[in-house]
């Protein structure tokens, strides 16, 4: 950065756009500097403030609007948090906590779902019955289908790629885990039927290096 | 106790109206007192299929908009005389109804007929909810196609939304001779993927579209599809019908002539 302050308005205040390696104590003395410079063009202004390029302690903020109100005729108001760092660490720690959450947490159905009905959940589901084709079940944690799924599943729907889901009998037109997207092999319908196994075998569906992978839940699987 | 039954299918063109026409003759020959309403407004087509196009005077529409009374509209069957019609109007749209309107006319006619019987239209719109709106349960019909079967799912579904459970299923137009080929899917395989208990399978049968054109509705002839039809009308009533088998290609001339065979 070419200088390590800058004040940039906007129509209800000001960014100050900081430094983010400068030391703290530094940056103080710029920042007083570039407020004394404007002190005349701001004069008696009252703002709001927001702060960019660094992420700063509640002490550090207190320590800057201490600077600004004894040196400079300016009254900040508020300050307006918009740093996007900030809002992104925020929203990923949230995400990541309930999805958490979703993964252990569930709730049931009981019923076939038939062509057109969807069933959305914030935490993971079980399905006591089939969901056949046309039907969807959108999950943000994992699903589990006692039963079969012919139709549509989409498990850790806020971008989870360690949920999954299980169904008694695996016959889905199309999984989604995440952002991984799998779909069935281009079968004709009928000889999707006539060709249906006649023993149910319990399937999982993860998601690999290589997209959704669906395999027989055996013994051995969870060790 | 009269008993109303939405006839309902999702897709169009797999015998809905045929259906309606066969079975509700089918209860008048039972001696039952039967009306038919057709709930197709603007597509009307039930009156034609039982050769009554020529008596209508009055429609539904009349009788909800009040342009008549229930008994001016009804068309007395020209062989029964307990089967009516109450055909459906050709020049308005599904809007012209409501479902409130349909439950109030229904409950009217339960105190005049055993059954009431809905032919309902093809979709999921209005016409469809006005159909189902006053039913007590319903016959979904499908034909062994996927995209049929699809349909039927789906409307089990909506049925099943508007609290109508005691839901059975036809099987119409089954092709034995493609089933064993495995050309078309068998009854078992509808059964499985819908599971919904069926109450009974109707035959391809070219006698169907003379009698459709014919306007006589072919119901306890010997034909295959005309004795598929009487026993649907018997599991109706609650009897215990076996499952009629259409592999005999003569109907029942061949079924007497295996009876001679196994002696």
């Amino acid at each position: 950065m070419s200088q390590p302050v800058v004040l940039k308005s906007n129509p209800h205040g000001i960014n100050l756009i900081l430094d983010p390696d400068m030391p703290f104590t530094e940056l103080k003395k710029e920042i007083l500097k570039r407020f004394e410079e404007s002190d005349r063009f701001f004069k008696n202004a009252k703002i709001g403030l927001s702060f960019e390029g660094r992420v700063l302690s509640q002490e550090q903020e207190y320590e800057i609007l201490d600077l600004i109100e004894k040196n400079t005729t300016i009254h900040v108001v508020c300050i307006i948090e918009n740093d996007e760092r900030i809002d992104a660490y925020y929203a990923e720690k949230i995400r990541a906590f309930e999805d958490a959450q979703a993964g252990r947490t569930g709730e049931f159905y009981k019923g076939t779902l038939r062509s057109g009905q969807v069933i959305e959940c914030e935490s993971s589901i079980v399905i006591l019955g089939d969901v056949n084709p046309g039907a969807k079940i959108i999950a943000r944690g994992n699903i589990v289908i006692l039963g079969s799924l012919k139709g549509n599943a989409y498990a850790g729907a806020a971008g989870d790629e360690s949920a999954f889901v299980a169904a008694l009998d695996m016959d889905p037109v199309q999984i989604r885990i995440g952002d991984a997207i799998g779909r069935s092999a281009d079968k004709g319908p009928l000889s999707a039927i006539k060709n249906r196994k006649k023993v149910m075998e319990p399937q999982i569906a993860i998601v690999s290096e290589d997209g959704i992978l669906i395999e027989p839940i055996t013994k051995g699987l969870f060790k | 106790m009269s008993e109303v039954i939405v006839i309902t299918s999702g897709k169009g063109g797999v015998g809905k109206t045929t259906t309606t026409a066969n079975v509700g003759t089918g209860l008048a020959q039972l001696d039952k007192k039967v009306v038919l309403i057709d709930t197709d407004i603007g597509l009307r087509n039930l009156d034609v299929v039982m050769g009554l196009e020529n008596r209508i005077v009055y429609n539904l529409v009349d009788v909800v908009e009040g342009n008549c009374r229930v008994k001016q509209a009804l068309i007395k069957d020209k062989k029964y005389p307990n089967l009516c019609l109450l055909p459906s109007a050709q020049t308005r749209d599904k809007t012209s109804v409501t479902p409130e309107q349909m439950v109030k006319l229904v409950d009217e006619l339960r105190e005049e007929f055993d059954y009431i019987l809905l032919d309902c239209p093809a979709g999921i719109e209005q016409g469809f909810q006005n159909a189902i709106a006053a039913a007590d349960r319903a016959l979904v019909v499908t034909t062994p196609e996927v995209s049929a079967i699809r349909d039927a799912d789906r409307i089990i579904g909506l049925l099943e939304a508007n609290d109508i459970h005691n839901t059975r299923l036809i099987v119409n137009r089954l092709r034995m001779d493609m089933v064993k080929r495995g050309d078309m899917m068998s009854i078992d395989d509808v059964h499985e993927i819908l599971a919904v208990d069926l109450i009974g399978a109707v035959p391809d049968d070219e006698q169907i579209v003379i009698s459709t054109n014919q306007g006589e509705p072919l119901v306890g002839s010997d034909t295959l599809a005309g004795q598929a039809y009487m026993n649907i009308c018997h599991r109706i009533l609650g009897e215990e019908v076996p499952l009629l088998d259409l592999d005999s290609k003569n109907g029942i001339w061949s079924k007497l002539a295996g009876l001679f065979k196994k002696n």
